[in-house]
């Protein structure tokens, strides 16, 4: 996480470094706490099945929004900042899946104060490259020296 | 699409274009540092003052993400829909033949960052009400706006998001 990305050594198609979380159901409800989510699809299992027809609770898609936001911010590092961020939610997660947030380099140009704004194309997958979440994000990172 | 199909009442539709939702709350170093904890997200730009202030922050910075839960308000649980969502207030659209809610997807920009004791108002518009045909039927999507802006009047971020009511 302290390691610093510039806008020098990015190139168009490099991967950012994937994020590989298995949510269980005691993340869901810490994330349902801070969050003030009472919807049961994301803690009670008999709602979810019985009467949501789901086969599990349900990963909130917030939680993988943030999830997928969490691997963007970790690689930009500490002087890199988030300009922008959009994302759809495309399928269900469920605990006990492992979910990966993935990201490429899909344009860069320059931004204010002497920084680069970078593009990248972001998703969240989970099993055999199923998409769970497509988005987009752009980046400011600093330039070397 | 016929009017005898219509999953969106009158009523919904009336609320296009015009403000559905507006409220401030005060940004809480601690929710956002729980929230933050939640997602297992310990960036040190949200928990350690000195190595935020070592990068440009005047404090440990609000993750962005985090943003959209600073205005929530106070449950009514006696008031609650069966499925544990809030029923009344906080800009809920009357959409009674489509009950079961998803997000469907976000859009955000961010301009300034946010801090501990900022107060930061949110203000929402409905742009579109919008039936749609997927796979598994009819549902509805909605698109809103929203604005925040915190107690300088300074607009920190501006996101655009769509809800999915089915059947």
């Amino acid at each position: 996480m302290a390691d610093q990305t510039y806008f020098d050594d990015v190139s168009v198609g490099d991967a950012i470094p994937t994020l590989s979380v298995t949510v269980d159901p005691t993340q869901m409800f810490f994330f349902s706490a801070a969050t003030y989510n009472g919807h049961r699809i994301h803690y009670d299992k008999t709602w979810a099945t019985e009467v949501e027809g789901y086969p599990d609770i349900l990963v909130h898609g917030p939680l993988q929004a943030a999830l997928l936001a969490r691997a963007v911010t970790d690689w930009v590092g500490p002087d890199g900042r988030l300009v922008s961020y959009a994302i759809q939610n495309r399928a269900s997660a469920f605990p006990g899946e492992e979910l990966r947030f993935v990201g490429t380099v899909t344009g860069k140009h320059e931004g204010d104060d002497g920084r680069g704004l970078v593009d990248l194309e972001i998703r969240g997958e989970k099993g055999e490259d199923q998409v769970l979440m497509p988005g987009t994000a752009t980046v400011s990172l600093p330039r070397r020296g | 699409m016929t009017a005898e199909t219509s999953l969106i009442p009158d009523e919904a539709k009336a609320m296009i274009g015009s403000e559905t939702g507006r409220a401030s709350g005060t940004v809480v170093k601690k929710e956002f540092q729980r929230w933050a904890a939640a997602v297992k997200d310990r960036n040190p730009l949200y928990f350690d003052a000195e190595f935020a202030r070592a990068h440009g922050y005047r404090d440990v910075v609000m993750p962005p993400m985090y943003l959209s839960y600073v205005t929530l308000g106070v449950a009514d649980l006696d008031t609650l829909r069966p499925d544990g969502i809030p029923g009344g207030g906080g800009g809920d659209l009357p959409l009674p033949h489509t009950p079961r809610r998803m997000a469907g997807g976000e859009n955000i920009t961010f301009h300034e960052p946010v801090y501990d004791g900022d107060v930061i108002t949110s203000v929402r518009v409905i742009e579109k009400i919008e039936q749609k045909h997927g796979r598994s039927g009819d549902f509805i999507l909605v698109t809103s706006r929203t604005s925040y802006v915190n107690q300088d009047g300074v607009t920190v971020a501006e996101a655009m998001g769509s809800m999915i009511a089915r059947p």
